[in-house]
């Protein structure tokens, strides 16, 4: 039996409402289930904001969260209480059965248990209290009545809790007293709900290692697989985690991380570490990518390679620090001044990820070119499985051709003609010298501000960027679904784009011929493979998250034809339904031409 | 200021062909306005690296923007002429990436105390092993004359046509509470206590800081001119003691008769020490060890 | 339709026979009003009177379902499940519930019906024996009993003989040890009971007198190899099965209405309205002693047609009528022309 379930776990910020879903994940993944996971932190730290911690754990990997969940479990319900009716019909709602405070009328999670879900009311706090003496467990106990009513087996919860608490041996000790609370009290239980696991199916690569990690992390395991030597970067949310994980791993492979006093200098730094020759990235927000953006120029006229790793969250200015967005494409495809082409790829899962941010030091070094991963906060936080290669796929010190140049001539670092990648000297390479200017330059690097060389500069630093449409083991685009003319065809990106696939792929269910098509490489632009696949689309549904249509602007923009936008700035992702109400729409309008 | 020699120009020549430090100039002629002060710093620094033997492709010298940072091309040494105010963080990127090299940042005063400014607490404090020659002419040469943040009140410029309003920075006091470990004064009309304070600075393991003072001859007709700043110039006394940063400071805060010399100095551990310590904390190999970088590069693959 | 703050609350206690059809029945009555039943049940209202089917196989709580979760959606009725009442405040019109929340009424209809009583002699034996009054509780003991296995049944009753039909049935053995509540709630002379007892066993039922064994001693958990239960007799005459389950008759659920302002004798005491001595509270069902005119006393009513026709008066009451209570089925036992017995109180829809 397939196995397709959702669990959202919603509390306060100090209920452990995360760590209770972080050990239910790695449990549930340590089984061999597949996870797709998303946390909703609040923007203050301390407090009583909302946390949500929700996962869809399945046979096979899914895409994307489904829009309702099997089971709610709620460790404060004044948070919890609005996501009563997010649960299915038959599905479980687990709460806290008693107060220790006064209530108003419908200020507990019974008031709001719709009359198709099953109440599952448990003493946490007093079983909490009872096993460890202790209210601060009443996480755990959820847990072990989860794996109790669920009958999931109990030692990948306890591997889950070792692994958590390491080194805490009072926090293991109290937490496995309240699972086995939980877990007893589960006993006692009757199950109503219809919510069942099947059996785990274990991935079998050989060499592979199977891990369930976050984007964030899935970047830090690229770039660290990439052999990164030196990052430089400034907190921000929701890039932060990119950095301090790299902080404690990239010491231990004689790299160096530096937390700059700003964005502006770490990008600067980055700039500089690049010019180097070593291979250097930062990681920031949009408003740290604002601040970046003219260093960024720096970097595009004087072809230092740099990667940047951006992870978007609602705006503009300050935003919406925790909630994701898809509303920076335009920076980081156009933002700052002048024309300065760069790299911009932009994964569309976790494993993309990985890959995303390994590529981009190749394509960084082979085009001589700053390279912007651009994320958001959705996939930045998002948890999925993901099978590692054995071998990193990754390629080191890409085409750093120093000595091209005819011995004796005056080194050329900006030698026109060719294949418009010209030679890269670093510093204490003898002969090379030269001196990387942010203004305009001839081909030794020397300011020159003719009509003639701006021109061919200009064509130099766009048309070497369009070589990189052909960077090896790189998915630009991936079409699917239906093959050939389709009524629907969805486009998107980034991380909306599993919610979009799981929409077309349930319309096809419904029997509406359609595919999708996630674009990765956003500039350049693979317009000839994304035209070709326009083509075959009647329709084409470009759902993303932001007001502006931002990727649907940049998809007509390379291809000139009309689309149907579905701009979303929820702060959260997408709605499948709601997406695949607009495929039905569409698909729709053709049994409307045909009956007229 | 003892006797004044004659200099016949062949003898110059013969003395600047066989120092070797011509090799550190580029052929790029510096586009500085006939009797700037910085044709002297640019001299001072060629013979500088000329002095300390250092290989032309192991310097890389960096600027922001300004009438000082087009220094990097005057100069035969790898370089990066980057954006106003971003000298110092770049240079430490380009530290960071492959200590081997010798950094020096060049800049102006508004380079690196009005935009830049928030970056030199930070390479000072770290320590980061590289020398930030200021060029302080107290004006914006490039942009034809306004007020720098180390303008005196009262100066009349483009944009302060009445008068500037605001009180001047005191670079060299900033420095010193910054925790640069090596901070000194030259002036440009002094160019061969300029070479040797730059040599100084350069030979210092550490952050230095060297504040040279110079005329903007084309803008600034009234305040920092050669015959002021000649007359307000005086050295540091010889008893002063370059550990004694509250003596240094002291100093420092007369900047009505600016004292020249070596302020303070103190030998601590560098960024890449630090950095290098991390690593080993971390229980990973430096890469400068014949075991590491391999190892490194083997992850890659 | 403009919400109005004063839309009446009625909120009722119990989802059973009476609580669900009074629910529909204000509904109908009071298209605008708030209507909610708190119920200690974490199922949408099912039939008790279907609960014998989990004998023959029915295990699955939806089959057992009376209405669809779309029908409380429809008819705009809360249902507040898992929600135990812990008081009445009968002068301010609040609930309290146990998990420390207040509900405001306008009017409250007590329909909370009443639980398996069990004697004081056997409470100690709670644990080893299978009551048989919720689904969860059905399925457990179904789920303890194996196939053609034997059914010890404490007391009777027309709830237990009812099961007892379906049990054997299914080729279960049951034993039913008598005792005065047997044929409770019907009351049965002396004279009668032989004959009754008769029928029992034409049915197929074995029936032990429990008084001629002097009382039950003990209920044990049975050895290793032996079956699960023993019951042992005063007289030292003991019985084997596989399960024990009481039936000892009802015992009204009104614990929670002490201190409400309402008279209570064993049940809530109503008038032939169905108020309560509290303004504005109603009852109805198991838990209700009306008055009878004809037999001057207070007195219950039994079955599920009785049942009904009291929750639909009390909603009618409620929302303007003043109605009497007027029993509309008869409560005698028979025995069939097959030498059966025949209860009443086993019919309904």
């Amino acid at each position: 039996m397939a196995t397709d379930i959702q669990i959202s776990i919603v509390g306060s910020a100090g209920d452990g409402t995360i760590a209770a879903g972080e050990i239910l994940r790695n449990a549930l993944a340590g089984m061999g289930y597949k996870v797709i996971s998303f946390d909703v932190y609040p923007p203050e730290i301390r407090g009583f904001g909302k946390c949500i911690a929700r996962m869809r754990i399945t046979t096979e990997q899914a895409y994307s969260l489904k829009h309702k969940s099997d089971v709610l479990v709620s460790l404060d319900d004044s948070h919890a209480i609005a996501h009563a009716n997010e649960v299915r019909d038959c599905g479980a709602v687990i709460y806290e059965q008693g107060s220790i405070v006064r209530l108003p009328e419908g200020g507990h999670m019974s008031a709001h248990i719709g009359p198709g879900q099953l109440p599952y009311p448990l003493p946490i706090r007093e079983l909490s209290e009872k096993s460890t003496g202790a209210n601060r467990s009443r996480n755990i106990v959820v847990l072990g009545f989860i794996a109790g009513l669920f009958n999931l087996p109990a030692e990948g919860f306890r591997k889950a809790i070792g692994k958590k608490f390491r080194n805490k041996a009072a926090a293991v000790e109290a937490s496995e007293a309240a699972f086995k609370a939980g877990l007893d009290y589960a006993a006692k239980t009757f199950k109503l709900d219809d919510v069942s696991f099947g059996p785990p199916v274990a991935t079998v690569v050989a060499g592979a290692t199977v891990e369930m990690i976050n984007g964030n992390a899935a970047i830090v395991r690229g770039a660290l697989d990439a052999g990164i030597d030196t990052f430089f970067g400034y907190p921000i949310t929701p890039a932060t985690s990119i950095m301090e994980r790299l902080a404690s791993e990239m010491p231990k492979r004689g790299g160096r991380l530096l937390q700059t006093e700003d964005e502006i200098s770490a990008i600067s730094a980055v700039i500089g570490a690049g010019f180097a020759g070593a291979r250097a990235a930062t990681s920031t927000s949009g408003p740290g990518l604002s601040l970046m953006a003219e260093m960024l120029g720096m970097g595009v006229i004087g072809e230092v390679p740099a990667v940047l790793f951006v992870s978007q969250r609602g705006g503009p200015s300050t935003g919406m620090p925790t909630k994701t967005e898809q509303s920076d494409l335009h920076m980081a495809v156009y933002g700052g001044h002048g024309d300065a082409p760069r790299i911009v790829i932009a994964p569309t899962n976790v494993d993309g990820c990985y890959r995303c941010a390994g590529k981009a030091f190749e394509m960084a070094e082979a085009y001589q070119t700053p390279v912007i991963v651009l994320i958001d906060l959705y996939l930045s936080n998002r948890y999925e499985t993901v099978v590692f290669p054995a071998r990193p796929p990754f390629e080191a010190d890409l085409n750093r051709r120093p000595g091209k140049q005819a011995a004796g001539a005056q080194y050329k670092r900006y030698a026109l003609g060719g294949d418009d990648i010209s030679p890269r000297a670093v510093p204490g390479e003898k002969g090379g010298m030269h001196v990387v200017t942010g203004l305009e330059h001839n081909e030794l690097g020397r300011p020159n501000d003719s009509a003639e060389l701006h021109a061919a500069m200009s064509r130099k630093r766009h048309e070497k960027l369009k070589l990189a449409l052909n960077h090896p083991d790189f998915t630009k685009f991936k079409r699917f679904g239906d093959e050939g003319p389709v009524d629907v065809g969805v486009m998107s990106w980034g991380s909306n784009f599993g919610e979009c696939l799981e929409a077309m792929l349930k319309a096809r269910a419904e029997g509406i011929r359609c595919a999708a098509m996630k674009v990765v490489m956003l500039s350049p632009f693979p317009t000839e493979g994304v035209a070709s696949f326009m083509a075959d689309c009647r329709e084409v549904l470009v759902p993303e998250l932001n007001y502006q249509g931002q990727f649907a602007n940049l998809l007509q923009a390379n291809i000139a034809r009309p689309v149907t936008r579905l701009d979303r700035v929820p702060g959260e992702p997408m709605k499948v339904e709601e997406i695949l109400e607009e495929i039905r729409r569409l698909a729709g309008n053709k049994a409307a031409q045909k009956a007229a | 200021m003892g006797d004044i020699k004659p200099v016949y120009l062949e003898e110059k020549l013969k003395e600047v062909e066989e120092s070797g430090r011509l090799d550190y100039r580029s052929k790029t002629l510096p586009t500085w306005c006939p009797g700037c002060g910085y044709f002297s710093i640019v001299e001072a620094v060629a013979a500088s690296l000329c002095e300390l033997g250092i290989p032309n492709e192991n310097a890389v010298v960096v600027s922001g923007i300004g009438c000082s940072s087009r220094f990097p091309f005057f100069v035969n040494t790898y370089g990066m002429h980057t954006l106003h105010g971003r000298a110092l963080p770049v240079a430490t990127g380009v530290k960071t990436a492959n200590e081997a090299l010798t950094v020096v940042a060049v800049g102006g005063d508004g380079d690196g105390f009005a935009i830049g400014g928030g970056h030199v607490p930070h390479a000072a404090r770290r320590n980061v092993d590289m020398t930030y020659l200021l060029f302080d002419n107290g004006i914006y040469g490039l942009t034809k004359g306004q007020t720098s943040p180390t303008s005196a009140t009262g100066f009349r410029t483009p944009t302060s046509p009445y008068e500037n309003p605001d009180r001047p920075l005191n670079p060299l006091l900033m420095v010193l509470s910054y925790g640069a470990s090596w901070v000194g004064q030259a002036y440009a009309g002094r160019p061969d206590h300029l070479k040797k304070m730059i040599t100084q600075a350069m030979a210092h393991r550490g952050f230095s800081y060297l504040h040279i003072l110079s005329p903007c001859v084309t803008f600034d007709k009234t305040h920092r001119t050669y015959q002021n700043l000649g007359m307000q110039v005086r050295d540091l006394p010889d008893d002063h003691d370059p550990s004694d940063r509250l003596a240094a400071m002291r100093y420092a805060m007369d900047d009505a008769t600016p004292a020249l010399g070596l302020y303070y100095r103190e030998e601590r551990p560098t960024l890449g020490d630090a950095l290098d310590g991390l690593v080993e904390k971390a229980g990973g190999e430096l890469p400068g060890k014949p075991a590491a970088k391999p190892a490194r590069k083997a992850a890659r693959r | 339709m403009t919400k109005t703050k004063n839309v009446r609350h009625h909120v009722v206690i119990g989802s059973g026979v009476a609580g669900s059809q009074a629910a529909e029945t204000l509904r109908e009555r009071e298209p605008d009003a708030r209507v909610t039943i708190l119920t200690l049940s974490s199922l949408l209202f099912y039939n008790r009177y279907d609960l014998p089917k989990v004998f023959r196989g029915h295990r699955d709580w939806r089959e057992f379902l009376a209405f669809p979760a779309e029908y409380y959606k429809d008819h705009r009725i809360e249902v507040r499940r898992c929600s135990r009442v812990a008081g009445v405040d009968g002068s301010r019109r609040t609930i309290a519930l146990e998990h420390k929340e207040e509900i405001r009424f306008d009017t409250l209809l007590v329909a909370s019906g009443g639980r398996g009583y069990i004697p004081e002699e056997l409470a100690d034996f709670r644990p080893l024996m299978h009551p048989f009054s919720s689904y969860t509780e059905a399925v457990t003991a179904a789920g303890v009993v194996p196939e053609r296995g034997h059914v010890i049944m404490l007391g009777g009753d027309m709830i237990g003989l009812d099961l007892a039909r379906t049990l054997v049935d299914t080729r279960h053995r049951v034993t039913l040890v008598a005792g005065p509540q047997t044929f409770w709630p019907h009351e049965v002379d002396e004279d009668e009971r032989p004959g009754l007892i008769a029928a029992l066993e034409k049915m197929g039922v074995e029936v032990v007198e429990a008084a001629d064994a002097g009382g039950i001693a003990s209920i044990e958990q049975g050895a290793r190899g032996l079956s699960a239960r023993r019951v042992l007799f005063k007289d030292g005459t003991e019985l084997y099965g596989d399960v024990v389950m009481p039936f000892f008759g009802l015992s009204p659920s009104v614990e929670f209405m002490l201190g409400s302002g309402t008279d209570i004798e064993r049940g809530l005491l109503v008038n032939p309205a169905l108020r309560t001595t509290g303004e504005g509270i109603y009852a109805a069902g198991d838990v209700c002693q009306i008055w009878s005119d004809a037999e001057k006393r207070y007195r219950f009513f039994y079955g599920w047609k009785n049942v009904r026709a009291m929750g639909e008066l009390a909603a009618r009451n409620i929302t303007g009528g003043d109605e009497p209570w007027v029993p509309v089925q008869d409560e005698k036992l028979r025995i069939d022309g097959q030498g059966k017995l025949q209860s009443p109180f086993w019919e309904y829809e």
